[in-house]
């Protein structure tokens, strides 16, 4: 167990900028419960990492609409700074979603610094850059995807980020001065921290990374008036947990079950419910080490905010020979289907399908495939939202019989790949239109399995995957539309790689998302025609936000190269290796 | 009359001759070793082959232990050049594989088909490909399970893992008294 008492050693490494004189009269903007759950309504800030607890990604502000954009101009940038390697990597990436609140941006590198600007006048003003002090190589060791941080969330009078190497920091919004901290991932299990936290109520919610070097993934709830944990729940069910006799092994597997929880969840405060998506299944390759179903990986799991208790959850790919993670996040929408009321959660899964679930029991809806190919099953159950190829009988799942053999056989071609038809990247919402917005990755890649050995076990900090992954082709990508209603895609653009990205959807009709070579592109919501291109010179691997100052609107997202792809699969996204890390905020404005 | 200069005797000449290149070898000896352990980590030799060199899987694949391979210096530099067909090991030579000189194992792209290994993030130099290899073979290959002075080697004395290393030790000592 980690505490509080367990602080850092070291000083924190903080650097404290004194704002100018005019910026120190203004009241600070106090982020209340109430402000949260009605997000939607502040169309000029962006106060959660989703925009709003149910991860619409999508304002209501028009100034910019499909008739303008052409003109969208670069509007001002700010160099934020952070890309010095650390670990395995080379340089840092920059994956983070800005926030506004009252004319401040909030905007985080991939080391956890958190740089403070005031953009009331058109312009990013420095106002403070808190510096955690981030262990570099600790934590840079063992994370897996790259050093990540993708952003902050405001609760009252703080400002809460998380590190690489696990700490949850509360900072005050005036002065950029620590108000307290505490370790909650374990480095030395091979956990890091990378998500965005969650504001629930008067608590923070932390997710682990990981999955890939044997740790037990959990989700854990931290008093933001104390500073202390309020309580933790494990997402792979120990023997004597609801979930434990799917883990039907005899070496205690579930002790490096994998499980992160890598990607902000979403919560309906009328429901009083946290949605949250669970990751693959450890070690990845080799489910014959682990047979059972596996829950609670690749699951979305609703939490109880004020126990952690899982209320009820819904498997996505049972005992997953993939490395399908089941973390995407979950875009909460209300909506007819089949002429009843629906209250929805629609989650893109890695494993290719676009679920539909009802958000107040879990049960099954709907599933539509979203990438070109899928064959590791021939489709979902309509009634049970199982895969066809699903055993119920079976501890070993095999579905269409693409999957490993166990013992350094390389699988056939297998679709999506590992990266998933999306990754964590946030799709977007169109309420007015009832159209999802997807970014996707077109990828298909083989397996080889090393297996793991019953008696041997996970060695902490070591990668636990048995076994790696080959790339035979090219990956690409698409935009894809849905038609939440109807549970169909309508429309698909291709792309020559896959969208690395968020998606942005706005009421000017306007559908926004970037290329991991570092352009800006604005699509027309209704028939993706593109509208609007900016350049920006590097990489982009993060989502969009959109904010407003006296009416004026503009777009900005954090610009840097980041993830995985470039590091591990250059064959497979070529090009990519010319593309240099930066670390910059760009805003556009007409 | 001209002086004539006395020539040193043979013997001399040559031990004075092995002198100047033990002595220009060591002076290129030490910005290779740094150079090494640089591609090393630049290169994503780390990430697949991890830090000491035990390898395993990875998002870069299942890569070879480099403590325990017995591949000669020559061999190892063929590797790192070419890569290793119907593997993920990369090659690091641009154009390597599309030469009509097949030096890699006597193949190229078209004859290798889908079995023509992954080309590199960055390609190297020969000059880097030597001063990693001779990173490898003078730091990682043949050496036992990691221990704490490969740590600090590797990461430095003052890093969190390798003080973590040697309480995790002093730990396991504590346990067995």
């Amino acid at each position: 167990m980690i505490g509080q008492k367990n602080m850092r050693q070291l000083a924190l490494a903080m650097v404290l900028y004194s704002a100018g004189g005019a910026l120190a009269t203004e009241p600070d903007a106090v982020t209340t419960r109430k402000r949260l759950l009605s997000a939607a309504s502040e169309s000029s800030n962006w106060l959660h990492h989703h925009g709003t607890y149910n991860a619409h990604h999508f304002s209501t502000l028009s100034e910019i609409n499909r008739f303008n954009v052409g003109e969208l101009k670069v509007a001002w940038t700010f160099a934020i700074g952070g890309t010095e390697g650390g670990g395995i990597h080379p340089s840092a990436g920059l994956e983070a979603t800005p926030l506004v609140e009252d004319g401040f941006m909030y905007a985080i590198d991939g080391w956890g610094v958190v740089t403070k600007l005031d953009v009331r006048e058109g312009r990013g003003e420095f106002v403070w850059r808190m510096d955690p002090g981030t262990d570099k190589d600790w934590a840079g060791e063992v994370a897996c995807c790259g050093v990540n941080n993708r952003g902050v969330a405001l609760w009252d009078k703080l400002v809460l980020s998380h590190t690489l190497d696990g700490r949850l920091v509360a900072t005050a919004k005036d002065s950029g001065e620590n108000v307290w901290e505490r370790q909650i991932g374990a480095p030395e299990r091979g956990e890091t921290i990378t998500v965005a936290p969650l504001i629930v109520k008067d608590m923070a919610i932390t997710g682990v990374s990981g999955g890939e070097f044997g740790i037990r993934g959990w989700l854990e709830a931290t008093d933001l008036n104390s500073g202390e944990r309020r309580w933790r729940r494990y997402t792979i069910a120990a023997p004597d947990e609801p979930g434990g006799d799917t883990w039907v092994d005899d070496h205690e597997a579930y002790k490096t079950g994998g499980g992160g929880t890598w990607v902000t969840g979403s919560y309906d405060g009328e429901l009083d419910l946290i949605y949250w998506g669970v990751g693959n299944p450890g070690p990845d390759w080799d489910r014959h080490y682990r047979p059972g179903d596996n829950l609670f990986s690749n699951s979305t799991i609703a939490v109880d905010p004020d126990t952690g208790e899982i209320k009820f959850h819904f498997q996505y790919t049972p005992n997953d020979p993939f490395d399908y993670d089941g973390v995407n996040e979950h875009v909460l929408v209300d909506t007819l289907y089949k002429n009843q009321a629906q209250k929805m959660m629609l989650h893109a899964d890695r494993n290719g399908f676009l679920y539909a679930l009802n958000r107040v029991d879990g049960s099954f809806i709907y599933a539509t495939p979203y990438v070109k190919r899928i064959n590791w099953t021939s489709g979902i159950d309509p009634v049970t939202g199982r895969p066809l190829d699903y055993d119920p009988e079976a501890k070993i799942q095999n579905y269409a019989g693409v999957a490993s053999a166990r013992g350094k056989l390389k699988s056939d071609l297998i679709c999506p790949g590992l990266m998933g038809g999306k990754n964590w990247m946030p799709m977007a919402y169109n309420p007015e239109r009832g159209m999802l917005y997807i970014p996707v990755n077109e990828s298909c890649n083989s397996t080889t399995t090393s297996p793991v050995d019953d008696d041997s076990k996970s060695i902490p900090r070591e990668w636990f995957t048995a076994g790696g992954m080959h790339n035979p082709e090219r990956f690409s990508g698409s935009l894809v539309a849905i038609d939440v209603s109807q549970g169909k895609m309508t429309m698909r653009i291709d792309t020559k790689y896959p969208i690395l990205s968020g998606v942005l959807a706005t009421a000017g009709d306007l559908v926004f998302t970037a290329t991991p070579d570092g352009d800006v592109v604005a699509y027309d919501a209704e028939n993706l025609k593109e509208l609007w291109r900016f350049p920006t010179g590097s990489g982009l691997n993060a989502p969009m936000i959109t904010y407003a100052v006296e009416e004026k609107q503009y777009i900005a997202i954090s610009v840097g190269l980041g993830g995985t792809m470039p590091k591990w699969w250059i064959e497979a996204v070529p090009g990519l290796e010319n593309v240099n890390p930066s670390a910059m905020i760009f805003t556009f404005s007409l | 009359m001209i002086a004539q200069q006395k020539r040193l005797p043979v013997r001399t000449r040559i031990i004075i001759s092995l002198c100047v290149v033990l002595v220009s070898s060591t002076i290129h000896a030490e910005p290779n070793a740094r150079l090494g352990k640089s591609i090393y980590k630049k290169a994503n030799c780390v990430g697949c082959h991890k830090w000491h060199g035990g390898g395993g899987g990875s998002y870069g694949g299942l890569a070879l232990s480099l403590r325990v391979t017995p591949l000669s210096r020559e061999a190892l530099i063929l590797v790192v050049r070419c890569g290793r067909p119907g593997t993920n090991m990369p090659y690091h030579v641009r154009q390597i594989y599309k030469g009509a000189d097949r030096e890699c194992y006597g193949s190229n792209s078209a004859s290798l088909g889908d079995a023509t290994p992954p080309r590199a993030r960055y390609f190297l130099r020969d000059r880097d490909i030597e001063a990693v290899v001779d990173y490898v073979r003078n730091n990682i290959q043949g050496r036992g399970a990691p221990n704490y002075g490969d740590c600090v080697a590797f990461w430095g004395e003052e890093a969190t893992r390798c003080k973590h290393m040697a309480q995790s030790k002093l730990n396991g000592e504590r346990k067995r008294k």
